[in-house]
């Protein structure tokens, strides 16, 4: 498999983030909602720290160390949070009024893909969270690919977007195993396993990505790494103050996170201390790797910078003044364009 | 291994694994080793089974009745898990497959599932789709591909820990793909591959036959 030519990235500013879930919907219900989808949720946000989805993830193995394709755990349906099931028959269709209300049926559900919202973590007063959306990361190096021993998984030329061929997969998930990430699911349905496509219909009819428009924080930038008028190429290239998430999984990820300030910490006293982040620099460094921190440097000066009176091409770009420029060129309103229908439809 | 020439042998009649006629057919144990690890396709599947059992069924009984048109085989085993579903994703339907070579044996390599210009022929059941069977033609290590899902008839019953599936075929069919075409008298070779789900077999890894084995399809 040669490299591809080009390569779509997206960058999420994680300063503003604000958690709504948003995104999440916005693909669910465009991409998830076929039989065998219930359980799938191709665009997660979950609270840092935390355990994530698919639970503890970030210690199920996969990727690449020195090289060397790393075996993986199956992430199981209870481990996503398995769709839960409701009486709603009952309480919409059964004729109980407000006798009725909504009840998980089954046996109580342990695990759900935003489980520990809010939960975060520190001690008070220097308790501390920022939320973490995750999709699929189009790796440049994508262990799925090198995994999967139907060649069912093609990482196309033309923009790098790393897609499963369903007609060639039969289920075998050694794709879910290598994932690093964990951004593959099994649908037990159609017997295939499936993921985030980075909306490749819309983009290529140059429409951004539907976790990427619906957002109301602005949070998601989209484009061509290469495209030097891209949002995206000038923060991870330019400004380089967009950094993947683990990068020492080895897979090259495509997605890139402005890492958060978080506010400062306080003393013993009560007394704010700017010189002590909320956040520890060792998470993020975790999160992150050691880059991080010349990059919190970096955001932090243009900052200042901005407070001072002075202009911040950096800090421009982060608040996104005009919605469109987040797209690097993606900005054609779907609404505008004659869908064929049934772009992903099995039957 | 000799497929029987059973007169008006009806497929829809030997399907049923359990029937009468297959506990007349003379049947043989053909054992099962694990693939080798080394020649599993990708680096993934190699590092994640080097210190785990590949081919967890050791031997399966099969026997082979024909009526002059089709072929089936039935396959017998011992496990003590039905896995008839994918579970909470961790586990892999149960399944079996007979391989045979498109054209001669001697021309065509098993051990890498065929190669180019030398395809295999697999006739293919998984426990999921119990009456789905396969038609797969493979011309090398991952290269398999479904290129039917009608040819082949399928049938799986699973009874107090053994397996018992047939897998039966028309001799001759039409396909623009190299398959197997068979006929009354003639000399070929067959393999057999088991998967046991529950272990995790699935795809390359699996218990299979080894080399081709002898298969005289008995003239009328």
């Amino acid at each position: 498999m040669g490299a591809s030519k080009r390569q779509l990235a997206m960058v999420m500013d994680l300063n503003k983030c604000i958690g709504c879930q948003t995104c999440t919907i916005a693909c669910k219900r465009l991409w998830t909602r076929d039989e065998g989808m219930e359980y799938m949720w191709w665009n997660t946000v979950n609270t840092q720290p935390g355990l994530g989805t698919p639970k503890n993830w970030e210690k199920m193995g996969g990727g690449f160390k020195d090289g060397i394709a790393q075996p993986g755990q199956l992430p199981t349906k209870t481990d996503f949070g398995d769709a839960w099931k409701y009486n709603h028959e009952e309480v919409f269709y059964g004729g109980k009024g407000t006798k009725a209300h909504l009840e998980i049926q089954g046996e109580a559900p342990t695990w759900g893909p935003n489980w520990d919202e809010d939960q975060g973590g520190g001690t008070y007063p220097n308790s501390y969270f920022f939320y973490l959306p995750r999709i699929c990361n189009h790796c440049t190096n994508p262990a799925c690919v090198a995994a999967c021993p139907r060649k069912a998984i093609e990482k196309r030329e033309a923009d790098g977007i790393v897609l499963i061929n369903e007609d060639r997969c039969r289920g075998y998930r050694f794709c879910m195993e290598a994932c690093p990430y964990k951004k593959i699911y099994f649908n037990h349905e159609a017997g295939v396993s499936q993921k985030c496509i980075f909306c490749f219909p819309r983009i290529e009819q140059g429409v951004a990505n539907a976790c990427a428009r619906q957002c109301p924080g602005r949070v998601r930038f989209v484009g061509y790494l290469d495209d030097e008028n891209a949002a995206v190429h000038k923060l991870v290239h330019k400004w380089k103050v967009a950094l993947p998430l683990h990068p020492e999984y080895g897979t090259q990820p495509n997605v890139y996170y402005v890492p958060p300030i978080g506010p400062a910490g306080f003393d013993e006293t009560g007394d704010v201390d700017p010189s002590k982040p909320r956040i520890p620099n060792e998470y993020l460094v975790h999160l992150f790797g050691p880059d991080v921190l010349p990059v919190l440097e970096i955001v932090k000066a243009e900052m200042q910078k901005t407070r001072e009176g002075q202009k911040s091409e950096l800090m421009d770009i982060l608040i996104a003044y005009k919605w469109k420029d987040m797209f690097g060129g993606f900005d054609r309103d779907p609404a505008e364009i004659e869908w064929e229908k049934g772009v992903l439809d099995r039957s | 291994m000799r497929a029987v020439y059973e007169v008006g042998a009806k497929v829809e009649d030997l399907l049923d694994p359990r029937a009468a006629a297959w506990n007349a057919a003379k049947s043989e144990v053909v054992k099962l080793v694990g693939t080798p690890i080394g020649l599993q396709p990708t680096a993934l599947i190699r590092n994640s089974w080097m210190n785990k059992k590949i081919g967890q069924i050791a031997q399966v009984r099969v026997a082979a009745i024909h009526n002059g048109e089709s072929l089936a085989f039935h396959l017998e085993w011992a496990d003590a898990t039905e896995n008839r579903t994918n579970g909470d994703n961790s586990v892999f339907p149960d399944a079996a497959a007979i391989l045979l070579p498109v054209g001669d044996a001697k021309k065509v390599p098993i051990m890498t599932m065929g190669a180019p210009d030398a395809a295999v022929n697999a006739w293919y059941w998984r426990a999921n789709q119990n009456e789905v069977g396969r038609e797969v033609v493979a011309e090398g290590i991952g290269t398999s591909r479904t290129v039917d899902q009608e040819l082949v008839k399928v049938n799986g019953v699973w009874e107090k820990g053994i397996w018992r599936v047939v897998i039966a075929r028309a001799f001759k069919v039409e396909s623009k793909d190299p398959l197997a075409q068979l006929a009354s008298g003639q000399m070929t070779g067959f393999g057999v591959a088991v998967w046991e789900g529950n272990s995790g077999e699935r795809g390359g890894i699996k218990a299979f036959s080894g080399d081709w084995l002898p298969l005289e399809i008995a003239a009328q």
